[in-house]
């Protein structure tokens, strides 16, 4: 067996825990809720580790991290009334949030300029919310519409309804900026395991 | 601050429902769930109720314990009832009337219907990870992915994702905790200011939480490499499981009444 092919089944096993231990990790900051939405919803830090990892591996460790949390979720914080509003506010929601994987490439040669690392993080876990808010606000407009005030567009009732997801959104880019600078110099992802 | 640890509540006793295999019962709670999304009168809600219940005493599960999942939603629950029922200043005769707030019969009918729905729901996938290992669960869940790895989709490594996960929540709940408290002894602050600073506080219990999670995961991986995991196809069980005669039968009635009820009620 070839050095290369050793080094490959090792880092797929690294990625493989490091993504099961991040999803564990997303599951417990989302039970320390700051507020819970009363149809489903809270602002918490459940995306932080997601992002985190995003911004780590890159974009489709950071989807498949998500989209698996998002199984999980639904497990723990079921509010669903069809099938696909299940995958629009569970799976499909928080693998969006691994776009911010986008920057990941840049995030690792902005070693030592900080301004540019904010910005990126910043950036990418934009993309990230911003998506993620999509799909809310899609699946609250076609399945909670029922919900909204008489005479209130619905759109713009299920768009106020999910602005959960920006606040926490705010909340983990602040705690990303502190996070990754530090992880990347105590705990670096080795440069041959580097996702796309 | 604790946090709530209803995560993997499996229930070790020796029961039918128990013994039965994971993708059996995975089946019949995706049948369950379209059952009752199909339902459109309550008599069809009071039919799932008494199979629950029935399910419940055959499984020996706490009732305590199948119910404990009603209280997380309890307020979901109430919004959805009064979301319904409440009407300002209708036109039309209410049941009752407190200045211009009114319970209309028909909201609230409909209100109590969805509720009870989703408590039905709540119940009925909780017994599910109540008789089932996680261990259990995420081979099931492997060996229903299993066609698509003939895609390219990585069924295998996906699985041991969902197993680190959910072998990994208590460990990582307990770690968090011990250094909220241990900053906590220090003077840390977590209730206090806005969502900024509040996001704020909490970044010295992140960072240790985020290395130590990262670390971890380093030592993991090698133990599992050690242990001769590689992931991918070919990886064998000392146990594996098998869907037996019972399990087919089980499955083949359950979801034959489950559609029954769909249809019908």
């Amino acid at each position: 067996m070839s050095k290369n092919s050793l080094t490959t089944r090792s880092e797929r096993v690294r990625l493989i825990a490091e993504i099961g231990l991040s999803i564990a990790l997303a599951v417990v900051l989302g039970m320390m809720k700051v507020w819970q939405m009363p149809q489903g919803g809270e602002i918490s830090l459940a995306m932080l580790p997601l992002l985190v990892l995003s911004f780590r591996r890159g974009i489709l460790p950071g989807l498949l991290a998500g989209a698996l949390y998002g199984v999980l979720d639904a497990q723990l914080n079921p509010f669903v009334v069809h099938w696909v509003q299940y995958i629009l506010d569970y799976p499909l929601a928080y693998a969006v949030v691994g776009l911010a994987g986008v920057t990941a490439a840049q995030l690792r040669a902005s070693v030592g300029r900080s301004g540019l690392t904010v910005g990126l993080i910043a950036g990418g876990t934009a993309l990230g919310a911003v998506a993620r808010y999509a799909a809310h606000v899609v699946s609250g407009a076609v399945f909670f519409g029922e919900y909204a005030p008489a005479g209130q567009p619905v759109v713009l009732y299920s768009a106020g309804y999910n602005s959960f997801v920006l606040v926490s959104a705010v909340a983990c880019a602040a705690a990303a900026i502190a996070i990754v600078p530090v992880l990347s110099r105590v705990v670096p992802v080795r440069k041959e395991i580097l996702a796309p | 601050m604790r946090i709530p640890r209803t995560f993997g509540q499996y229930v070790a006793v020796d029961s039918p429902v128990h013994r039965l295999d994971a993708k059996t019962k995975m089946g019949l709670v995706a049948a369950y769930t379209v059952g009752l999304f199909t339902v459109e009168r309550f008599v069809g809600l009071g039919i799932a109720a008494a199979l629950i219940f029935l399910v419940m005493l055959v499984a020996c599960v706490p009732s305590r314990l199948a119910l404990r999942g009603i209280r997380a939603v309890a307020m979901i629950l109430t919004f959805t009832v009064l979301a319904h029922a409440l009407r300002w200043n209708p036109a039309t005769e209410s049941l009752l009337r407190l200045g211009p707030i009114a319970v209309d019969a028909g909201g609230l009918r409909t209100g109590l219907f969805f509720a009870a729905r989703i408590m039905l729901l709540v119940v009925g996938t909780s017994l599910l990870t109540l008789t089932t290992t996680p261990v259990q669960l995420t081979d099931g869940l492997e060996r229903l992915m299993r066609p698509l790895s003939r895609f390219g989709f990585p069924a295998g490594d996906v699985a041991m994702m969902l197993t680190v996960a959910l072998r990994f929540i208590p460990t990582t709940a307990e770690e968090a905790d011990k250094i909220i408290v241990a900053q906590m002894a220090r003077g840390a602050r977590f209730d206090e200011g806005g969502l900024l600073r509040r996001a704020r506080a909490y970044v010295p219990v992140l960072i240790p939480l985020f290395v130590n999670l990262f670390r971890r995961a380093d030592e993991l991986a090698v133990a599992m490499e050690s242990r001769c995991y590689h992931g991918g196809p070919g990886r064998t069980r000392l146990t594996p499981a098998r869907m037996l005669m019972r399990d087919w039968a089980v499955l083949c009635c359950g979801t034959a009444a489950l559609v029954a009820l769909g249809i019908f009620a």
